[in-house]
Protein backbone atom coordinates (compact mmCIF):
# COMPACT_ATOMS: atom_id res chain seq x y z
CA UNK A 1 0.00 0.00 0.00
CA UNK A 2 2.66 2.12 1.23
CA UNK A 3 5.24 2.25 -1.96
CA UNK A 4 2.14 2.96 -4.71
CA UNK A 5 1.12 5.71 -2.82
CA UNK A 6 4.56 7.54 -2.71
CA UNK A 7 4.42 6.86 -6.02
CA UNK A 8 1.81 8.70 -7.24
CA UNK A 9 2.96 11.88 -4.89
CA UNK A 10 6.25 11.64 -6.39
CA UNK A 11 4.30 11.74 -9.93
CA UNK A 12 1.90 14.95 -9.17
CA UNK A 13 5.14 16.38 -7.54
CA UNK A 14 7.11 15.80 -11.42
CA UNK A 15 3.94 17.21 -12.78
CA UNK A 16 3.53 20.45 -11.06
CA UNK A 17 7.09 20.86 -11.33
CA UNK A 18 6.94 20.43 -14.75
CA UNK A 19 4.30 22.97 -15.40
CA UNK A 20 5.98 25.76 -12.59
CA UNK A 21 8.69 25.01 -14.92
CA UNK A 22 6.82 25.50 -18.18
CA UNK A 23 5.67 29.19 -16.75
CA UNK A 24 9.31 29.97 -15.59
CA UNK A 25 10.72 28.61 -19.40
CA UNK A 26 7.83 30.91 -21.01
CA UNK A 27 9.34 33.89 -18.62
CA UNK A 28 13.08 32.67 -19.90
CA UNK A 29 12.72 32.43 -23.50
CA UNK A 30 11.24 35.83 -23.47
CA UNK A 31 14.22 36.76 -21.31
CA UNK A 32 16.40 35.24 -23.42
CA UNK A 33 15.04 36.45 -26.94
CA UNK A 34 16.06 40.19 -25.97
CA UNK A 35 19.45 39.68 -24.44
CA UNK A 36 20.24 37.62 -27.58
CA UNK A 37 19.22 40.63 -29.75
CA UNK A 38 20.95 43.44 -27.86
CA UNK A 39 22.61 41.75 -25.06
CA UNK A 40 21.82 42.85 -22.43
CA UNK A 41 19.49 41.56 -19.44
CA UNK A 42 16.29 43.05 -19.56
CA UNK A 43 14.64 43.38 -16.18
CA UNK A 44 11.69 45.33 -17.68
CA UNK A 45 10.36 42.33 -19.17
CA UNK A 46 8.95 41.48 -15.32
CA UNK A 47 7.47 44.56 -15.27
CA UNK A 48 5.70 43.68 -19.05
CA UNK A 49 5.04 40.66 -17.30
CA UNK A 50 2.80 41.62 -14.34
CA UNK A 51 1.06 44.89 -16.03
CA UNK A 52 -0.01 41.89 -18.53
CA UNK A 53 -1.29 39.85 -15.65
CA UNK A 54 -3.59 42.55 -14.17
CA UNK A 55 -5.01 43.51 -17.87
CA UNK A 56 -5.88 40.08 -18.26
CA UNK A 57 -7.23 40.33 -14.35
CA UNK A 58 -9.26 43.02 -15.42
CA UNK A 59 -10.60 41.22 -18.46
CA UNK A 60 -11.72 38.41 -16.82
CA UNK A 61 -13.10 40.22 -13.48
CA UNK A 62 -14.67 43.01 -14.87
CA UNK A 63 -15.31 42.18 -18.23
CA UNK A 64 -16.13 38.46 -17.72
CA UNK A 65 -14.40 37.23 -20.48
CA UNK A 66 -13.73 33.96 -20.74
CA UNK A 67 -10.39 32.02 -20.97
CA UNK A 68 -8.98 32.39 -24.29
CA UNK A 69 -9.61 35.99 -24.85
CA UNK A 70 -8.27 36.55 -21.55
CA UNK A 71 -5.01 35.29 -22.62
CA UNK A 72 -5.31 36.85 -25.50
CA UNK A 73 -5.76 40.12 -24.29
CA UNK A 74 -2.50 39.41 -21.44
CA UNK A 75 -0.23 38.68 -24.78
CA UNK A 76 -1.24 41.97 -27.18
CA UNK A 77 -0.94 44.09 -23.78
CA UNK A 78 2.30 42.38 -22.81
CA UNK A 79 3.27 43.07 -26.75
CA UNK A 80 2.03 46.70 -26.58
CA UNK A 81 4.29 47.58 -23.36
CA UNK A 82 7.46 45.67 -24.21
CA UNK A 83 7.57 48.14 -27.29
CA UNK A 84 6.56 51.12 -24.99
CA UNK A 85 9.81 49.79 -23.01
CA UNK A 86 11.75 49.68 -26.12
CA UNK A 87 11.09 52.86 -27.12
CA UNK A 88 11.30 54.75 -23.45
CA UNK A 89 13.98 52.87 -22.41
CA UNK A 90 16.22 51.66 -25.05
CA UNK A 91 16.18 53.12 -28.27
CA UNK A 92 17.54 56.52 -27.27
CA UNK A 93 20.42 54.74 -25.77
CA UNK A 94 20.78 52.73 -29.04
CA UNK A 95 20.68 55.63 -31.43
CA UNK A 96 23.71 57.04 -28.77
CA UNK A 97 25.88 53.93 -29.12
CA UNK A 98 25.75 54.32 -24.92
CA UNK A 99 27.41 51.16 -23.35
CA UNK A 100 25.86 48.03 -22.32
CA UNK A 101 25.53 48.57 -18.90
CA UNK A 102 23.57 51.67 -19.47
CA UNK A 103 20.63 49.20 -20.83
CA UNK A 104 20.46 47.01 -17.71
CA UNK A 105 19.97 50.16 -15.56
CA UNK A 106 17.23 51.44 -17.21
CA UNK A 107 15.54 48.21 -17.53
CA UNK A 108 16.02 47.70 -13.79
CA UNK A 109 14.34 51.11 -13.39
CA UNK A 110 11.43 49.99 -15.75
CA UNK A 111 10.43 47.35 -13.53
CA UNK A 112 10.29 49.10 -10.64
CA UNK A 113 8.44 52.00 -12.46
CA UNK A 114 6.27 49.33 -13.89
CA UNK A 115 5.87 47.69 -10.40
CA UNK A 116 5.06 51.10 -8.78
CA UNK A 117 1.79 51.80 -11.42
CA UNK A 118 0.89 48.29 -10.27
CA UNK A 119 0.63 49.62 -6.61
CA UNK A 120 -1.16 52.82 -7.16
CA UNK A 121 -3.53 51.44 -9.38
CA UNK A 122 -4.64 48.20 -7.04
CA UNK A 123 -2.84 48.62 -3.54
CA UNK A 124 -0.61 46.61 -2.19
CA UNK A 125 -3.07 43.56 -1.74
CA UNK A 126 -3.29 40.55 -3.47
CA UNK A 127 -6.04 39.61 -6.31
CA UNK A 128 -6.79 36.54 -7.65
CA UNK A 129 -8.34 35.94 -11.00
CA UNK A 130 -12.25 34.45 -10.94
CA UNK A 131 -12.70 31.26 -10.00
CA UNK A 132 -15.20 30.40 -12.81
CA UNK A 133 -12.31 31.02 -15.34
CA UNK A 134 -11.40 27.79 -15.22
CA UNK A 135 -14.53 25.55 -15.14
CA UNK A 136 -12.79 21.85 -13.95
CA UNK A 137 -10.60 22.35 -11.04
CA UNK A 138 -9.10 19.09 -11.11
CA UNK A 139 -8.84 15.63 -13.37
CA UNK A 140 -8.23 12.77 -10.87
CA UNK A 141 -6.10 9.88 -12.70
CA UNK A 142 -6.41 6.90 -10.01
CA UNK A 143 -4.29 8.32 -7.01
CA UNK A 144 -3.25 11.35 -9.21
CA UNK A 145 -4.69 14.30 -8.68
CA UNK A 146 -3.77 17.05 -11.34
CA UNK A 147 -4.87 20.70 -11.15
CA UNK A 148 -6.17 21.82 -14.67
CA UNK A 149 -5.22 25.37 -14.43
CA UNK A 150 -1.27 23.55 -14.04
CA UNK A 151 -2.11 21.64 -17.24
CA UNK A 152 -3.33 24.36 -18.69
CA UNK A 153 0.36 26.20 -18.35
CA UNK A 154 1.96 23.12 -19.73
CA UNK A 155 -0.33 22.97 -22.59
CA UNK A 156 -0.46 26.84 -23.39
CA UNK A 157 3.74 26.84 -23.38
CA UNK A 158 3.54 23.61 -25.67
CA UNK A 159 1.58 25.80 -28.09
CA UNK A 160 3.34 28.74 -27.59
CA UNK A 161 6.91 27.44 -28.27
CA UNK A 162 5.57 25.33 -31.33
CA UNK A 163 4.17 28.71 -32.46
CA UNK A 164 8.00 30.61 -31.44
CA UNK A 165 9.29 28.30 -33.39
CA UNK A 166 7.48 28.25 -36.16
CA UNK A 167 8.23 32.23 -36.42
CA UNK A 168 11.94 31.81 -35.66
CA UNK A 169 12.63 29.52 -38.57
CA UNK A 170 9.82 29.98 -40.81
CA UNK A 171 8.98 33.56 -41.24
CA UNK A 172 11.21 36.28 -42.71
CA UNK A 173 10.71 38.69 -39.86
CA UNK A 174 12.08 35.50 -37.53
CA UNK A 175 14.73 34.99 -39.59
CA UNK A 176 16.00 38.43 -39.63
CA UNK A 177 15.52 38.04 -35.47
CA UNK A 178 17.86 35.50 -35.63
CA UNK A 179 20.38 36.88 -37.84
CA UNK A 180 19.94 40.21 -35.30
CA UNK A 181 20.90 37.86 -32.24
CA UNK A 182 24.68 36.87 -34.68
CA UNK A 183 25.60 40.07 -35.64
CA UNK A 184 23.44 43.46 -35.15
CA UNK A 185 26.02 45.34 -37.04
CA UNK A 186 26.27 42.53 -40.12
CA UNK A 187 22.53 42.50 -40.27
CA UNK A 188 22.21 46.11 -40.94
CA UNK A 189 24.57 45.76 -43.36
CA UNK A 190 23.11 43.23 -45.22
CA UNK A 191 20.06 45.55 -46.01
CA UNK A 192 18.26 44.85 -42.76
CA UNK A 193 16.20 47.32 -40.98
CA UNK A 194 17.66 46.47 -37.83
CA UNK A 195 14.94 49.00 -35.59
CA UNK A 196 12.01 46.84 -36.92
CA UNK A 197 13.63 43.61 -36.05
CA UNK A 198 14.25 44.87 -32.96
CA UNK A 199 10.56 46.10 -32.26
CA UNK A 200 9.92 42.96 -33.88
CA UNK A 201 12.03 40.76 -30.81
CA UNK A 202 10.04 43.32 -28.43
CA UNK A 203 6.74 42.01 -29.64
CA UNK A 204 7.44 38.34 -29.15
CA UNK A 205 8.51 38.48 -26.27
CA UNK A 206 6.02 40.92 -24.89
CA UNK A 207 3.58 38.78 -26.18
CA UNK A 208 5.66 35.29 -24.28
CA UNK A 209 5.88 37.49 -21.21
CA UNK A 210 1.91 38.39 -21.59
CA UNK A 211 0.94 34.91 -21.56
CA UNK A 212 3.59 33.66 -18.72
CA UNK A 213 1.86 36.42 -16.78
CA UNK A 214 -1.63 35.30 -17.32
CA UNK A 215 -0.65 31.72 -16.49
CA UNK A 216 1.34 32.60 -13.45
CA UNK A 217 -1.92 34.69 -12.34
CA UNK A 218 -3.74 32.09 -12.93
CA UNK A 219 -2.33 29.11 -11.07
CA UNK A 220 -1.18 31.29 -8.13
CA UNK A 221 -2.56 34.80 -7.14
CA UNK A 222 -1.38 38.24 -7.99
CA UNK A 223 0.26 40.80 -6.41
CA UNK A 224 2.20 44.27 -7.64
CA UNK A 225 5.61 42.94 -6.98
CA UNK A 226 4.64 39.55 -9.46
CA UNK A 227 7.34 41.15 -11.45
CA UNK A 228 10.13 40.31 -9.55
CA UNK A 229 9.15 36.57 -10.88
CA UNK A 230 11.56 37.77 -13.78
CA UNK A 231 14.22 36.67 -11.65
CA UNK A 232 13.63 32.75 -12.27
CA UNK A 233 13.87 33.79 -15.79
CA UNK A 234 17.18 34.86 -15.35
CA UNK A 235 18.47 32.33 -13.02
CA UNK A 236 17.13 29.72 -16.50
CA UNK A 237 18.61 32.29 -19.00
CA UNK A 238 21.67 32.28 -17.34
CA UNK A 239 22.32 28.77 -16.18
CA UNK A 240 21.02 28.16 -19.28
CA UNK A 241 23.71 29.51 -21.56
CA UNK A 242 22.51 32.65 -22.84
CA UNK A 243 22.13 32.44 -26.77
CA UNK A 244 20.91 29.62 -26.55
CA UNK A 245 17.03 29.50 -26.51
CA UNK A 246 16.47 25.44 -25.86
CA UNK A 247 19.41 25.47 -23.10
CA UNK A 248 17.10 28.53 -21.44
CA UNK A 249 13.99 26.20 -21.34
CA UNK A 250 15.66 22.77 -20.43
CA UNK A 251 17.37 24.89 -17.61
CA UNK A 252 13.74 26.71 -17.02
CA UNK A 253 12.29 23.32 -16.64
CA UNK A 254 14.86 22.02 -14.73
CA UNK A 255 15.13 24.68 -12.09
CA UNK A 256 10.72 24.59 -11.86
CA UNK A 257 10.95 21.01 -10.96
CA UNK A 258 13.51 21.22 -8.47
CA UNK A 259 11.88 24.23 -6.81
CA UNK A 260 8.58 21.57 -6.52
CA UNK A 261 10.83 19.19 -5.06
CA UNK A 262 12.47 21.04 -2.61
CA UNK A 263 9.82 22.92 -1.31
CA UNK A 264 7.56 19.42 -0.78
CA UNK A 265 10.94 18.04 0.95
CA UNK A 266 12.41 20.75 3.36
CA UNK A 267 9.87 23.69 2.77
CA UNK A 268 10.23 27.02 1.35
CA UNK A 269 12.20 28.85 3.64
CA UNK A 270 15.15 27.36 2.95
CA UNK A 271 14.68 26.33 -0.60
CA UNK A 272 16.75 29.43 -1.79
CA UNK A 273 19.87 28.28 0.04
CA UNK A 274 19.87 25.02 -1.40
CA UNK A 275 19.44 26.48 -4.91
CA UNK A 276 22.26 28.56 -4.59
CA UNK A 277 24.77 26.27 -3.57
CA UNK A 278 23.51 23.62 -6.05
CA UNK A 279 23.94 27.09 -8.58
CA UNK A 280 27.69 27.66 -7.05
CA UNK A 281 28.64 23.66 -7.37
CA UNK A 282 26.80 23.95 -11.26
CA UNK A 283 28.64 27.08 -12.39
CA UNK A 284 32.69 25.48 -10.90
CA UNK A 285 31.55 21.97 -13.09
CA UNK A 286 30.15 23.61 -16.37
CA UNK A 287 30.97 27.18 -16.18
CA UNK A 288 29.52 28.12 -19.80
CA UNK A 289 25.90 26.95 -18.92
CA UNK A 290 24.04 23.83 -20.21
CA UNK A 291 24.54 24.85 -24.01
CA UNK A 292 27.43 26.86 -23.18
CA UNK A 293 30.13 25.80 -26.03
CA UNK A 294 27.54 26.99 -28.75
CA UNK A 295 27.74 30.45 -27.41
CA UNK A 296 31.23 30.64 -26.07
CA UNK A 297 32.78 32.55 -29.92
CA UNK A 298 29.26 34.55 -29.34
CA UNK A 299 30.51 36.31 -26.13
CA UNK B 1 16.00 69.07 14.15
CA UNK B 2 16.52 65.70 15.08
CA UNK B 3 14.03 64.39 12.04
CA UNK B 4 16.85 65.62 9.93
CA UNK B 5 19.99 64.89 12.00
CA UNK B 6 18.42 61.00 11.70
CA UNK B 7 17.42 61.31 7.97
CA UNK B 8 20.98 62.59 7.14
CA UNK B 9 22.65 59.65 9.39
CA UNK B 10 20.91 57.31 7.17
CA UNK B 11 22.34 58.76 4.15
CA UNK B 12 25.55 59.06 5.42
CA UNK B 13 25.53 55.50 6.59
CA UNK B 14 23.82 54.29 2.97
CA UNK B 15 26.46 56.43 1.12
CA UNK B 16 28.69 54.01 2.74
CA UNK B 17 28.03 50.92 0.90
CA UNK B 18 26.93 52.84 -2.33
CA UNK B 19 31.04 53.58 -2.18
CA UNK B 20 31.32 50.05 -2.19
CA UNK B 21 28.80 50.08 -5.29
CA UNK B 22 31.02 52.38 -6.94
CA UNK B 23 34.41 50.83 -6.56
CA UNK B 24 32.82 47.05 -7.58
CA UNK B 25 30.22 48.24 -10.61
CA UNK B 26 31.21 51.92 -11.47
CA UNK B 27 35.18 51.13 -11.58
CA UNK B 28 35.13 47.32 -12.56
CA UNK B 29 31.78 46.74 -14.05
CA UNK B 30 31.15 44.27 -12.03
CA UNK B 31 27.30 43.84 -11.13
CA UNK B 32 26.76 42.84 -8.11
CA UNK B 33 22.72 42.04 -7.32
CA UNK B 34 23.36 40.33 -3.38
CA UNK B 35 25.62 43.28 -2.07
CA UNK B 36 22.91 44.12 0.16
CA UNK B 37 22.84 41.03 1.12
CA UNK B 38 26.38 41.64 2.80
CA UNK B 39 25.03 44.91 4.40
CA UNK B 40 22.31 42.70 6.21
CA UNK B 41 25.02 40.15 7.29
CA UNK B 42 26.95 42.83 8.73
CA UNK B 43 23.90 44.37 10.77
CA UNK B 44 22.54 40.92 12.18
CA UNK B 45 26.15 39.65 12.96
CA UNK B 46 27.10 42.67 15.09
CA UNK B 47 23.65 43.01 16.44
CA UNK B 48 23.50 39.59 17.54
CA UNK B 49 27.28 39.91 19.04
CA UNK B 50 26.90 42.94 20.58
CA UNK B 51 22.92 42.10 22.20
CA UNK B 52 22.90 38.22 22.72
CA UNK B 53 27.00 38.02 23.57
CA UNK B 54 27.45 41.05 24.66
CA UNK B 55 30.48 41.56 22.93
CA UNK B 56 32.01 45.21 22.60
CA UNK B 57 31.05 47.15 19.70
CA UNK B 58 33.99 47.65 17.27
CA UNK B 59 34.77 44.51 17.74
CA UNK B 60 31.37 42.80 16.60
CA UNK B 61 31.83 45.60 13.67
CA UNK B 62 35.39 43.93 13.12
CA UNK B 63 34.05 40.09 13.41
CA UNK B 64 30.83 41.14 11.07
CA UNK B 65 33.51 42.39 8.10
CA UNK B 66 35.32 39.22 8.45
CA UNK B 67 32.70 37.39 8.16
CA UNK B 68 31.28 39.42 5.25
CA UNK B 69 34.97 38.79 3.44
CA UNK B 70 35.19 35.58 4.14
CA UNK B 71 31.93 34.85 2.16
CA UNK B 72 32.32 36.94 -0.93
CA UNK B 73 35.82 35.56 -1.11
CA UNK B 74 33.66 32.34 -1.35
CA UNK B 75 31.23 33.69 -3.96
CA UNK B 76 34.00 35.23 -6.07
CA UNK B 77 35.89 32.31 -6.04
CA UNK B 78 33.44 30.37 -7.69
CA UNK B 79 32.42 33.41 -10.16
CA UNK B 80 34.86 36.09 -11.33
CA UNK B 81 36.86 33.66 -13.56
CA UNK B 82 33.73 32.96 -15.45
CA UNK B 83 31.67 35.43 -17.80
CA UNK B 84 30.50 38.13 -15.60
CA UNK B 85 26.47 37.24 -16.03
CA UNK B 86 27.37 34.33 -14.04
CA UNK B 87 28.89 36.69 -11.05
CA UNK B 88 25.67 38.98 -11.07
CA UNK B 89 23.62 35.64 -11.27
CA UNK B 90 26.06 33.94 -7.98
CA UNK B 91 25.69 37.12 -6.10
CA UNK B 92 22.25 37.78 -6.51
CA UNK B 93 21.42 33.83 -5.85
CA UNK B 94 24.11 34.52 -2.74
CA UNK B 95 21.63 37.26 -1.23
CA UNK B 96 18.13 35.38 -1.72
CA UNK B 97 20.24 32.53 0.22
CA UNK B 98 21.19 34.83 3.05
CA UNK B 99 17.43 36.41 3.39
CA UNK B 100 16.45 32.61 3.85
CA UNK B 101 18.78 31.95 6.18
CA UNK B 102 18.64 34.98 8.51
CA UNK B 103 14.20 34.36 8.25
CA UNK B 104 14.29 30.74 8.68
CA UNK B 105 16.91 30.46 12.07
CA UNK B 106 13.98 32.20 14.11
CA UNK B 107 15.67 31.49 17.23
CA UNK B 108 18.88 33.53 16.59
CA UNK B 109 17.84 36.19 14.24
CA UNK B 110 13.83 36.44 15.38
CA UNK B 111 12.80 35.80 11.63
CA UNK B 112 10.65 37.83 9.61
CA UNK B 113 9.61 39.64 12.13
CA UNK B 114 12.90 41.43 12.83
CA UNK B 115 15.83 41.47 15.03
CA UNK B 116 15.13 44.90 17.68
CA UNK B 117 16.36 46.63 20.69
CA UNK B 118 19.31 46.88 19.18
CA UNK B 119 21.28 49.88 21.65
CA UNK B 120 21.42 53.44 19.79
CA UNK B 121 25.16 53.13 19.66
CA UNK B 122 25.75 54.98 16.10
CA UNK B 123 26.72 58.85 17.16
CA UNK B 124 26.31 60.98 13.92
CA UNK B 125 30.07 61.98 14.68
CA UNK B 126 30.61 57.92 14.12
CA UNK B 127 28.57 58.11 10.93
CA UNK B 128 29.53 61.55 9.52
CA UNK B 129 33.73 60.33 10.12
CA UNK B 130 33.01 56.76 8.78
CA UNK B 131 31.65 58.61 5.31
CA UNK B 132 34.58 60.56 5.48
CA UNK B 133 37.14 58.07 5.88
CA UNK B 134 35.16 56.05 3.26
CA UNK B 135 35.48 58.87 0.60
CA UNK B 136 38.96 59.76 1.61
CA UNK B 137 39.45 55.69 0.92
CA UNK B 138 37.45 55.68 -2.71
CA UNK B 139 39.86 58.92 -3.47
CA UNK B 140 43.28 57.21 -2.45
CA UNK B 141 41.83 54.09 -4.25
CA UNK B 142 40.89 55.86 -7.40
CA UNK B 143 43.85 57.74 -7.59
CA UNK B 144 46.26 54.25 -7.04
CA UNK B 145 47.80 52.62 -9.32
CA UNK B 146 45.33 49.29 -8.49
CA UNK B 147 42.80 51.93 -9.04
CA UNK B 148 44.07 52.57 -12.86
CA UNK B 149 44.36 49.14 -13.32
CA UNK B 150 40.73 48.47 -12.01
CA UNK B 151 39.78 50.92 -14.80
CA UNK B 152 41.60 48.94 -17.28
CA UNK B 153 39.87 45.84 -16.47
CA UNK B 154 36.71 47.12 -17.03
CA UNK B 155 37.74 48.51 -20.71
CA UNK B 156 39.28 45.64 -21.91
CA UNK B 157 39.63 42.37 -19.53
CA UNK B 158 42.13 40.77 -22.17
CA UNK B 159 43.73 43.65 -22.86
CA UNK B 160 44.71 44.37 -19.58
CA UNK B 161 45.79 41.08 -18.64
CA UNK B 162 48.42 40.96 -21.45
CA UNK B 163 49.59 43.92 -19.80
CA UNK B 164 50.29 41.62 -16.55
CA UNK B 165 47.76 42.48 -14.84
CA UNK B 166 46.06 39.60 -12.77
CA UNK B 167 42.38 40.28 -13.21
CA UNK B 168 40.77 37.48 -11.25
CA UNK B 169 43.20 38.35 -8.37
CA UNK B 170 42.28 41.92 -8.57
CA UNK B 171 38.58 41.77 -8.65
CA UNK B 172 38.67 39.52 -5.77
CA UNK B 173 40.54 42.27 -3.86
CA UNK B 174 38.09 44.92 -4.88
CA UNK B 175 34.93 42.79 -4.46
CA UNK B 176 36.04 41.25 -0.73
CA UNK B 177 36.62 45.64 -0.15
CA UNK B 178 33.12 46.44 -1.12
CA UNK B 179 31.68 43.62 0.64
CA UNK B 180 33.01 45.01 3.47
CA UNK B 181 32.28 48.41 3.12
CA UNK B 182 28.41 47.26 2.83
CA UNK B 183 28.51 45.20 6.10
CA UNK B 184 30.35 47.94 7.85
CA UNK B 185 27.42 50.06 6.61
CA UNK B 186 24.71 47.33 8.08
CA UNK B 187 26.29 47.53 11.32
CA UNK B 188 26.08 51.29 11.77
CA UNK B 189 23.03 51.12 10.18
CA UNK B 190 21.60 48.49 12.68
CA UNK B 191 22.59 50.53 15.81
CA UNK B 192 21.06 53.83 14.20
CA UNK B 193 17.84 52.48 13.34
CA UNK B 194 18.03 49.99 16.27
CA UNK B 195 15.68 47.06 14.47
CA UNK B 196 16.65 44.88 11.27
CA UNK B 197 14.84 42.87 9.30
CA UNK B 198 15.51 40.27 6.76
CA UNK B 199 13.38 41.61 3.83
CA UNK B 200 14.94 45.12 3.47
CA UNK B 201 18.56 43.66 1.98
CA UNK B 202 16.66 42.13 -0.91
CA UNK B 203 18.34 42.56 -4.78
CA UNK B 204 15.97 45.83 -5.22
CA UNK B 205 17.88 47.63 -2.97
CA UNK B 206 21.73 46.24 -4.60
CA UNK B 207 19.88 47.82 -7.67
CA UNK B 208 19.30 50.78 -5.96
CA UNK B 209 22.51 51.48 -5.13
CA UNK B 210 23.57 50.46 -8.72
CA UNK B 211 21.58 53.20 -10.14
CA UNK B 212 22.61 56.27 -7.61
CA UNK B 213 25.95 55.42 -8.92
CA UNK B 214 24.92 55.77 -12.65
CA UNK B 215 22.83 58.27 -11.41
CA UNK B 216 25.51 60.50 -10.31
CA UNK B 217 27.74 59.07 -12.93
CA UNK B 218 30.30 56.11 -12.73
CA UNK B 219 33.25 58.08 -13.59
CA UNK B 220 32.79 60.68 -10.68
CA UNK B 221 33.13 60.23 -7.09
CA UNK B 222 32.05 63.37 -6.67
CA UNK B 223 28.86 62.20 -8.60
CA UNK B 224 28.33 59.26 -6.65
CA UNK B 225 28.39 60.76 -3.29
CA UNK B 226 26.12 63.57 -4.72
CA UNK B 227 23.83 61.52 -6.81
CA UNK B 228 23.49 59.33 -3.33
CA UNK B 229 22.84 62.05 -1.17
CA UNK B 230 20.05 63.48 -3.91
CA UNK B 231 18.71 59.82 -4.99
CA UNK B 232 18.25 59.01 -0.49
CA UNK B 233 16.59 62.35 0.58
CA UNK B 234 14.50 61.92 -2.43
CA UNK B 235 12.15 59.88 -0.88
CA UNK B 236 12.01 62.26 2.46
CA UNK B 237 11.88 65.36 0.17
CA UNK B 238 9.13 64.17 -2.10
CA UNK B 239 6.30 63.76 0.47
CA UNK B 240 3.51 62.37 -1.40
CA UNK B 241 2.27 59.10 -1.32
CA UNK B 242 5.12 56.46 -1.32
CA UNK B 243 4.15 54.78 -4.58
CA UNK B 244 4.01 58.28 -6.55
CA UNK B 245 7.24 59.05 -5.36
CA UNK B 246 9.41 56.44 -6.19
CA UNK B 247 7.43 56.87 -9.64
CA UNK B 248 8.87 59.97 -10.18
CA UNK B 249 12.32 58.98 -8.89
CA UNK B 250 12.12 56.36 -11.61
CA UNK B 251 11.14 58.66 -14.33
CA UNK B 252 13.86 61.42 -13.09
CA UNK B 253 16.60 58.27 -13.44
CA UNK B 254 15.36 57.38 -16.72
CA UNK B 255 15.52 60.76 -18.05
CA UNK B 256 18.92 61.31 -16.53
CA UNK B 257 20.04 57.99 -18.31
CA UNK B 258 18.75 58.83 -21.45
CA UNK B 259 19.66 62.10 -21.89
CA UNK B 260 23.08 62.22 -19.85
CA UNK B 261 24.08 58.82 -20.15
CA UNK B 262 27.46 59.27 -18.43
CA UNK B 263 25.63 60.41 -15.26
CA UNK B 264 24.71 63.52 -14.10
CA UNK B 265 28.79 64.40 -13.35
CA UNK B 266 29.96 63.00 -15.89
CA UNK B 267 33.59 62.64 -15.47
CA UNK B 268 33.88 66.10 -13.41
CA UNK B 269 35.62 65.80 -9.85
CA UNK B 270 35.63 68.92 -7.23
CA UNK B 271 38.68 70.15 -6.34
CA UNK B 272 40.44 72.87 -5.04
CA UNK B 273 42.41 73.93 -7.73
CA UNK B 274 40.23 76.46 -9.08
CA UNK B 275 39.56 78.36 -5.50
CA UNK B 276 43.72 78.53 -5.47
CA UNK B 277 44.16 79.76 -8.86
CA UNK B 278 41.46 82.32 -7.88
CA UNK B 279 43.53 83.24 -4.74
CA UNK B 280 46.76 83.33 -6.40
CA UNK B 281 45.28 85.55 -9.23
CA UNK B 282 44.05 87.69 -6.98
CA UNK B 283 46.90 88.10 -5.02
CA UNK B 284 48.82 88.63 -8.03
CA UNK B 285 46.36 91.76 -8.90
CA UNK B 286 46.89 93.18 -5.36
CA UNK B 287 50.98 93.08 -6.01
CA UNK B 288 50.48 94.85 -8.91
Amino acid sequence: MGVPMQFSIILQQVVNGLSLGAVYALIAVGFALIFNVLKFSNFAHGGVLGISAYAGYIAANQFKLPLIPVILVGMVTGAILAVLVELIAFRWIRLQKGQLVYFFVTSVTMLMLLEQVLIIRFGASFESYPYTLVKVRVLQFGDVTISVTYLLSLISTIIAFSGLIYVLKKTKIGIAIRAASNDLTATSLMGINVNMVIIAAFIVSGMLGGLSGVLYGISASLSPQIGQIVVKGFIASVLGGLGSLTGVAVAAVVLGVLEVFLISTIGSGLSPVVIFLLMVVFLLVRPHGFAGVSFSDKA
Amino acid sequence: MTFYITVAISIAISSIAVLGTFMLTGMNGLFSLGQAAFMGLGAYATAILVVNYGLPFPLAILIAIALAISLAFFVGYATLRIRQDFFALATFGFGQAMIALLTETVTITGGAMGFSNIPRLTSPALAFISLAIAIFFVWGFRRSHFGKDSLAIRSNELAAEVEGINAFKHKMIVFVISAGFAAYAGALMAFHISYVEPATYGWILSVTWIIIVFFGGRDSLTGTVIGAIILLAAPEALRFTTAWRILVYCVIILLIINLRPRGLFGTWEISLKPFLRFFKSKKQQEAK
